[in-house]
């Protein structure tokens, strides 16, 4: 199972990593995943930047 | 009436009625926190010295007009909008967005220099026009998770779900607002050669 996800999934656990701790497994699959997907790459950096446009937001834009 | 500021002070209420949306769950209640807390703002905009940003101040204001509501009323007026639990747990959506065999149908692109948007107020009011756009309860828990940077555990408590609601309404609340600010702001920004 371990080193098998697709997009759909990785996107969860990309999502779920901003809220929770992924277990060993979950971690394994989305590196493996990540390693092969650059589609998936690009929405890990976009989780990035929209935590820090909403941090940014909070304090009142630009 | 005519200070300067008022203006100023008045720009930053879509997101005070978000917050207050966040924290009160009512919109009715929301909206009087709101007011209250911008009256009160501008009586003492005198005593704003500028060390924290108007919008941090004005929240720190908001606040207590939450907490202050929210013992004086909640019990009588407050109609929650709970989230729909079946909404939470339906995957559906899903589909719309990845095809049978789990690929994006449309991929995410990379985002070139957000630092430079951050900067752009045009940038912002797309992003408040992005978050009106995520279905009520998305809205209110993305802003509470990502803007107010609450604990889901908190959040759920809140908004009376389970933890794995939680994270599919913020995986949905993250793909539709990623999506909504490629397509109305980077896409077009690229588009322009910029």
């Amino acid at each position: 199972m371990a080193g098998s996800v697709n997009c759909r999934e990785a996107s969860r656990l990309l999502s779920a990593a901003c809220d929770r701790a992924l277990d060993a497994e979950e971690r394994q699959a989305l590196q493996y995943h990540l390693g092969r997907c650059a589609m998936c790459r690009d929405f890990e950096s976009q989780l990035k930047i929209l935590r820090r446009a909403a941090e940014r937001f909070r304090d009142g834009g630009a | 009436m005519t200070d300067p500021r008022f203006a100023e002070i008045e720009s930053h209420r879509p997101y005070l009625l978000r917050y207050a949306l966040s924290q009160l769950r009512d919109g009715p209640l929301a909206e009087e926190a709101v007011q209250e807390a911008l009256v009160s703002a501008l009586e003492s905009v005198g005593s704003f010295n500028g060390k924290s940003t108007l919008r941090t101040w004005l929240t720190s204001i908001l606040r207590f007009k939450v907490i202050d509501l929210q013992r004086r009323a909640v019990a009588e007026r407050a109609q929650l909008q709970p989230v729909d639990a079946a909404e939470a747990e339906d995957e559906t959506w899903l589909d719309a967005l990845f095809d049978e065999t789990g690929h994006w149908r449309a991929p995410p692109q990379a985002w070139s220099d957000p630092e430079a948007a951050f900067e752009q107020r045009r940038f912002w009011e797309v992003f408040e026009h992005c978050l009106d756009r995520l279905p009520q309860a998305g809205g209110r828990v993305f802003f509470q998770r990502e803007i107010l940077g609450e604990e889901t555990q908190a959040i759920c408590k809140a908004e009376r779900i389970t933890p794995s609601n939680c994270w599919v309404i913020l995986h949905r609340a993250r793909l539709a607002l990623r999506s909504c600010l490629e397509k109305s702001w980077f896409a077009a920004e690229q588009s322009l050669g910029r």
